[in-house]
């Protein structure tokens, strides 16, 4: 086959994941395997490779389309960069997926199906950003996220829909603002079984706001969490000491709708949250603690401050899962490090006989 | 330093106070230069001025003015002329309507401020570098300062000397001994408030860094923990109460908890054990632990009226029959000691691992410096406050005892509406007029003038004086204003904003929690008796023997204090919301009013404006 790289590996089980394989199948997976190692709870799941994805491209000759759009790109030149970008989604979406690739997501996606109990499991399929583009992926355009995904032809258009996503505009343009449109790009996608979510959201392992590192900031809100990520309600805010696991402020919003499971089988639909509920708090003390616990192992674990998605089981309260976790980026720079103080120079500041402290 | 850029218009002029209808003449009460005097009007004017209810949350009586004038003298001697804090001198204080205000005076010139530092560095540095063996001589002092007060006598005037001082020799007359014994009484004052404030500033000092430390580090980190890691274990203030709970479990133990009953006098205790042997041995018991452990004041210590345990046993009698009681039903009272010392290495040891390295050694550097300096500040009170001054003022009520057997004073305690000066004038005359053997005047001139001031101070303690006056500063930065009394920019602007009054009061979160109930405003110590189980105490501020009263109560409401205030401590270590430093809730909140106290977000709300 063309261009095909015999040695590739396209595909692998999650719990078979280190850091180590950051650069072939994307920091999502990767920091997923990691969880796994340290027995924090993450749904069953497989990461897709980026050399799948030069896979796809090599197979249906797509490398000639794609450097031709993108030769007339220019970092600024914004209606190039849509035009480019048109012409290579249009092109990537008429593409197959590769045989090779397809027989092994269906062959992972039945394990998953196996593990769960259930014949066409409801997966998720989120794009694995590579190496530095990891940290700005967000403003790269690189977050696709597809939710309740139900059957291999669906996982498999879900899995291109993410690499189509590399050349959205803001993709391209951060590329070549880099000056890095040469070559193909690089990107894993991970697949992980739904939860049916009765809360999810995010939790930072310290305060985004303050920087306080003894806090955990938890943001929660009722169903799948799209309507926090979608902006379109305001989630229950909790600060949680680290140290002793007291709830140090908590401010319940009104969650007035949730996502939920399409009843016809596939994605996720919007629907309207009765005011006795989205009046509630959606997590009690004991739920707050049991996730403060798990943030801090994974801080621990990583060794520095995590950004974590999170999402409880509607069926069982106690099933809390870890979807996704990186380090905290953009904390507000704190004052320029210095070297320590003795406390003596400390309170001759604090009497105004020596430099301020702050 | 103390003002940017002050102005005028949210606080009344202390100049354009109108005196209460019937108060006429407060001012003969209280030393010229207390007075807010037209000769300075230009100055004192724009200046702010906050009343210090912390300490003087009532109108002062005459003679309880020394504990304003000694304690600024010492304190300024100490903070300007002996450590010379760079930015700041001492603290000015003025009279309106019988209640105290203050205004500290800051040095503004960088070359002196330069100057200043180079001695506060070696000063204070000696200070820290020594504390602990400096601190423990301390200690022996204030206890041979005690000690010599106790053997202070005040000579009656007999008819004729004893044959000792015809005879004897270098005897002195009761003219000398008297009139000395009084000018000793005031020096041996003095003298405990000059080592009140040797340490003070300092161990505050240290203290406060280490909690703007972790709060720059940890800004979200709850006051509580902070105070968790620095305090002591094993505090000579819990002392007290730690021995009532002893002879709570040796009255149970040893059978005569029946004497202990809701309700009883201390007397009718005292009676009933006196019927038993066991009985008996209790009260030999409780004799024991009475030196020095019953030495603890009913207040704060800076006015007469607070009395001490050994005068006044209602107080810990009402905490042994809380205690009985408690251990009958089956609760656990003692502190948990080991718990608390566990539980404060592990905050140290948590919060310092989520410290990058610098800043772990600069929190674990002064984490202990704030250990070394806290039994100073959680200890001097007892030594000087309590101890010391309940005593002293005893010493005062052997004057006025003399001055009332002489047919000065209609009661002994009328002594206490005189100044100083006044008081060394009429025990002038009286030696006078027993040596000459005349006609006194004292009886006919000082009653009246008693009664009139007893009539003054009772109105003016129905007048509710206002948070400042003077100026509104742009933001306060004496730090002494800041690190003893809590009052910062923010403090004053909510102030400023609350003189148009609202049902809101904001304070700073002492202690978490939320609850409502009916308030009971205690502007006295003397009311502490009507606080009801499960009433929500308001009050200008608190001190350690007001202790018992927390079990009664639900939580706790202060005009003046931070976080480290004692309100803030007892309410955290009894788990009761508290919120402190509201500026004005003894004026705004009536007893019997409604109020929610929200002590996680530092907030007294009015709910019911019923008043019983």
């Amino acid at each position: 086959m063309p261009g095909t790289d015999a040695g590739a590996e396209y595909i692998r089980p999650l719990p078979r994941l280190t850091r180590d394989d950051e650069p072939h199948f994307g920091g999502k997976s990767a920091n997923l395997g990691e969880l796994l190692a340290v027995e924090i709870p993450v749904p069953p799941g497989f990461a897709i490779s980026t050399a799948a994805f030069h896979e796809f491209v090599a197979q249906a000759g797509l490398e000639g389309r794609i450097d031709g759009a993108l030769a007339r790109v220019s970092a600024g030149d914004l209606e190039a960069i849509a035009n480019a970008s048109h012409a290579i989604s249009e092109a990537m979406r008429f593409a197959p997926v590769p045989d090779v690739l397809r027989v092994e997501v269906e062959q992972h996606y039945a394990q998953i199906g196996h593990a769960a109990g259930v014949d066409s499991p409801p997966v998720a399929v989120r794009s694995s950003a590579i190496g530095e583009d990891s940290a700005d992926a967000t403003f790269a355009g690189q977050q696709e996220t597809y939710l309740w995904v139900r059957g291999v032809q669906h996982v498999c258009d879900a899995v291109r829909d993410c690499w189509v996503s590399l050349y959205s505009p803001p993709a391209i343009s951060y590329r070549a603002r880099l000056g890095r449109l040469e070559g193909p790009p690089g990107m894993g996608v991970t697949v992980q079984l739904m939860v049916d979510a009765e809360v999810s959201g995010v939790m930072f392992t310290c305060n985004p706001v303050s920087g306080d590192p003894s806090m955990v900031a938890v943001n929660a809100s009722w169903g799948l969490g799209l309507a926090v990520v979608g902006g379109e309600i305001t989630p229950d805010d909790y600060l949680v000491s680290k140290v002793t696991g007291e709830v140090v402020r908590e401010h319940v919003h009104s969650k007035h709708v949730e996502y939920v499971p399409d009843p016809s089988g596939g994605g996720a639909v919007r629907v309207a949250v009765p005011p006795e509920r989205s009046e509630r708090a959606c997590l009690d003390q004991s739920a707050l603690a049991r996730l403060v616990e798990v943030g801090k192992r994974v801080e621990r674990h990583f060794g520095s401050h995590q950004d974590v998605e999170w999402a409880r089981a509607r069926n069982d309260p106690e099933a809390l899962f870890v979807v996704q976790a990186r380090p905290v980026t953009g904390l507000a720079k704190k004052a320029e490090k210095r070297g320590p103080a003795s406390a003596m120079s400390l309170i001759m500041g604090t009497f105004g006989a020596g430099p301020r402290n702050d | 330093m103390a003002t940017t850029a002050p102005k005028a218009g949210a606080f009344p002029s202390p100049y354009e106070i109108e005196t209460p209808p019937g108060c006429e003449g407060w001012e003969e009460m209280y030393p010229y230069y207390a007075l807010f005097d037209e000769r300075r009007r230009e100055i004192d004017e724009n200046r702010f001025w906050f009343w210090n209810s912390m300490h003087f949350p009532m109108p002062m009586p005459a003679f309880d003015v020394i504990c304003i004038d000694s304690p600024y003298q010492a304190v300024g001697s100490w903070q300007n002329r002996v450590f010379a804090v760079p930015p700041a001198m001492g603290i000015d204080y003025r009279c309106v309507n019988g209640y105290i205000y203050i205004s500290g005076n800051p040095v503004t010139d960088p070359a002196k401020i330069a100057e200043r530092a180079e001695f506060f560095q070696a000063r204070a540095g000696y200070y820290f570098q020594n504390w602990t063996e400096l601190y423990g001589k301390w200690r022996a002092k204030m206890e041979a300062l005690i000690g010599e007060l106790g053997e202070l006598q005040v000579p009656d005037l007999p008819e004729y000397e004893p044959d000792e001082v015809a005879f004897g020799e270098d005897r002195n007359t009761a003219f000398y001994e008297l009139l000395d014994a009084y000018g000793r009484a005031l020096r041996l004052g003095d003298l405990m408030w000059q080592r009140h404030f040797e340490f003070l500033l300092l161990g505050y000092g240290a203290y406060g860094t280490f909690v703007e430390f972790c709060k720059r580090h940890l800004p979200d980190i709850p006051d509580q923990h902070i105070a968790q890691m620095v305090a002591g274990i094993d505090v000579l203030l819990f002392r007290p109460d730690a021995e009532l709970r002893r002879l709570a479990r040796l009255a149970i133990e040893t059978g005569v908890e029946g004497a202990f009953q809701q309700g009883r006098a201390p007397q009718q205790i005292d009676a009933e054990l006196a019927q038993s042997d066991a009985g008996l041995s209790w009260l030999a018991e409780l004799e024991k632990v009475k030196d020095p452990w019953f030495n603890m004041a009913t207040g704060d210590g800076l006015y007469h009226y607070y009395r001490s345990w050994l005068d006044d046993p209602s107080i810990p009698y009402a905490s042994l029959i809380g205690h009985v009681s408690a251990l009958n039903a089956g609760e656990q009272i003692d502190r948990p000691t080991e718990e608390i010392q566990r539980e404060r290495d592990r905050l140290a040891t948590e919060y310092g691992a989520l410290l990058d390295e610098a800043s772990r050694a600069s929190f674990n550097d002064l984490l202990n410096l704030s250990r070394t300096v806290f039994p100073y500040v959680e200890e001097h009170k007892f030594y000087c406050d309590y101890w010391f001054l309940t005593r002293w003022w005893n010493k005062i009520r052997e004057f006025g005892a003399l001055l009332a057997r002489n047919g000065f004073l209609e009661d002994g305690e009328d002594v206490f509406q005189l100044s100083r000066y006044e008081v060394a004038s009429a025990l002038d005359e009286l030696v006078l007029t027993w040596a000459t053997g005349g006609l006194p005047l004292g009886p006919k001139h000082w009653p009246p003038i008693v009664a009139r001031r007893k009539e003054i101070l009772e109105k003016l303690g129905e007048w509710t004086p206002p948070p400042a006056v003077g100026v509104t500063p742009e933001a306060v930065t004496d730090p002494m204003t800041i690190m003893l009394w809590g009052v910062t920019t923010e403090r004053v602007q909510e102030w400023a904003r609350q003189q148009d009054g609202g049902s809101v009061l904001n304070g700073a979160a002492a202690s978490p929690g939320v609850i409502e109930g009916l308030a009971r405003v205690v502007r006295s110590v003397d009311q502490i008796g009507d606080v009801r189980d499960g009433e929500i105490l308001v009050c200008g501020s608190t001190s350690p023997a007001w202790a018992p009263i927390f079990s009664k109560i639900k939580a706790t409401v202060t005009d003046v204090g931070g976080v480290m205030s004692h309100a803030a401590i007892v309410a955290r270590e009894y788990g009761l919301p508290a919120v402190v430093g509201t500026g004005r809730a003894t004026a705004a909140i009536r007893t019997g009013q409604t109020i929610r106290v929200d002590g996680t977000e530092g907030t007294v709300t009015v709910l019911a404006a019923q008043e019983p």
